[in-house]
């Protein structure tokens, strides 16, 4: 039988994990890394498992996948490059530009300098922590500036972690795309942007595949490295997809049998 | 040319590079974090010195360098150094000795580490200087924290070093444990096992210039390298090479041969 070992946190194991594993019951065995109780001791890499599967970004969670990339030559759905650039809102925006995919235009400029945008999105600049966004919406003189929360407290709260905040230039769009991707293939579902209407699965709808969206979403998967994770687009007016956000953890529960899709590509990608 | 540097300091060396490379009819354009904006206003000028590693320096050379600005050291090297675990297995890649090192939350750690793991000395994962470092003995000594794991490495017992390089010019010196670079330091006539291990680093990395801190172990005579950095102030090299017309000559060099190839 084939053995995957699940690296993960507390939180994506207590919510996230358990369709999963219920999946994966008779058909591998799983053996959990669990971040908050492991001791990452690095002369320690002798892993019995044919597949890794991290389902979560913490600190002690992307250096034991450096351990194992470094040491071993077993794979690892998604690497720890990957995992980084992808949070990395900034770099991965870099990187996406440079693969000539439409990404809404950004800077990353020190706290109190504001960007040459009319309209934008105020993000922190490192995704890494589980947070789900939390916007103050204001209009000033007819232009809208949106701030997530946690770019506030990373850059301005007591303890600030953070001096440059990302802006990223606001697209109006009717619908926000959201683009599951396990390994070749990717799942499609329109909703009402979140900032519209911050229950997103409300509104959320299947939808046919799009071969624009399919290609880019390939495109971006492969220029991050990324094998499993979701991504956000919006739509502007001149009906350009621009992507907005690439997740390398995505909530797989979301998507109908996620949990079969996911475990059954991970034991065809396993090493044997 | 115009010539931007990416420093967390004006003065010191950033200032005195600055200096010369004006002396020599370049344009000089320093960027400190509290006016970097990262985007194309940056893309003006000819290349970069990447002089510091903070987060966003790094992030503004990874930058550069997709827009084909031309950043020395490279953005991925500087990465290298600034990430405890990346420099970890660099050294280790090329067999240079490291201590051990483990990482794990304060609960699990008080649970895991076995008595014969000890002495150890934590440090920032990502970060350089005496922050956050300190030297635990027992698991006694661990105080409850603020969530995040932290970074542990084997305090080896014996003679400290700093070894500076520029291009084929060492300068080794012995130092107080736990000090940083400014301290002050005994000169070290030669140490032939330090140059094997400084032009190994130096050649698999391609690096112009940098500094290795080492340790030679009291009880085995093993030499370990304990932290490495791309771009020290030089504070005590005291060779009768000048450190800021040479580091500034190299990199004038390197630049007008990338300059070639493209």
């Amino acid at each position: 039988m084939i053995k995957i070992g699940l690296i993960t946190d507390k939180y994506h194991l207590e919510n996230k994990s358990a369709q999963f594993l219920k999946y994966c019951k008779n058909r591998a065995e799983v053996s959990i890394y669990l971040e908050e109780d492991y001791l990452l001791d690095f002369s320690n890499y002798n892993f019995d498992e044919n597949i890794f599967f991290v389902k979560a970004k913490g600190d002690l969670i992307l250096n034991l996948v450096k351990l194992i990339e470094n040491e071993t030559n077993l794979p690892v759905i998604n690497s720890s490059k990957s995992i980084s650039l992808a949070f990395n809102r900034f770099l991965n925006s870099v990187y996406l530009r440079e693969a000539d995919i439409q990404v809404p235009d950004f800077t990353l400029n020190p706290v109190g300098i504001s960007p040459p945008y009319d309209e934008y999105i105020v993000k922190n600049i490192i995704d890494q922590k589980n947070y789900a966004f939390k916007p103050q919406i204001q209009k000033r003189e007819g232009f809208l500036k949106v701030t997530d929360f946690r770019a506030i407290e990373e850059s301005s709260g007591i303890n600030p972690k953070y001096t440059h905040v990302y802006y990223q230039e606001f697209v109006k769009s009717k619908w926000e795309y959201k683009v599951y991707l396990i390994g070749d293939v990717a799942y499609y579902f329109k909703q009402i942007p979140v900032l519209v209407d911050p229950d997103k699965m409300k509104s959320r709808v299947e939808i046919e595949k799009d071969l624009e969206l399919t290609e880019i979403a390939h495109k971006a998967a492969k220029t991050i490295g990324l094998k499993v994770c979701s991504m956000d687009f919006l739509k502007s007016k001149n009906g350009f997809f621009y992507l907005t956000d690439i997740n390398s953890s995505p909530n797989f529960n979301y998507l109908k049998n996620g949990p079969k899709l996911v475990g059954d590509y991970l034991i065809r990608q396993a090493k044997t | 040319m115009k010539i931007g540097i990416l420093s967390k300091r004006t003065g010191n060396f950033t200032g005195k590079m600055k200096s010369f490379f004006k002396s020599s009819g370049h344009q000089v354009n320093l960027y400190a974090a509290k006016d970097l904006c990262i985007n194309d206003s940056l893309l003006d000028n000819d290349f970069y010195i990447l002089k510091s590693k903070h987060l966003v320096y790094l992030i503004a050379g990874y930058f550069l360098e997709a827009n084909k600005v031309p950043v020395i050291p490279n953005t991925d090297v500087s990465y290298t150094h600034k990430d405890r675990i990346e420099t970890y297995f660099a050294l280790k890649r090329i067999g240079l000795l490291v201590p051990s090192i483990y990482m794990g939350f304060i609960n699990t750690l008080k649970t895991n580490l076995k008595k014969s793991y000890f002495p150890l000395i934590s440090k920032p994962v990502f970060g350089s200087g005496s922050r956050g470092v300190k030297v635990y003995n027992s698991i006694k000594d661990f105080n409850p924290q603020d969530g995040e794991p932290l970074y542990l490495e084997k305090y080896i017992e014996g003679i400290h070093y700093l070894a500076y390089f520029i291009e084929d010019n060492y300068y080794i010196c012995e130092k107080q444990p736990l000090t940083n670079e400014h301290g002050e330091m005994k000169l070290i006539e030669s140490d032939k096992e330090i140059e094997e291990y400084l032009k190994k680093w130096k050649q698999n990395y391609n690096l112009l210039f940098g500094h290795l801190d080492l340790v030679r172990e009291n009880n085995t005579n093993k030499l370990y390298v304990v932290d490495a950095g791309t771009f020290p102030e030089f504070s005590n090299w005291k060779n009768e090479i000048d450190p800021v017309s040479s580091i500034c000559d190299l990199i004038l060099k390197k630049i007008s041969r990338i300059k070639k190839i493209e």
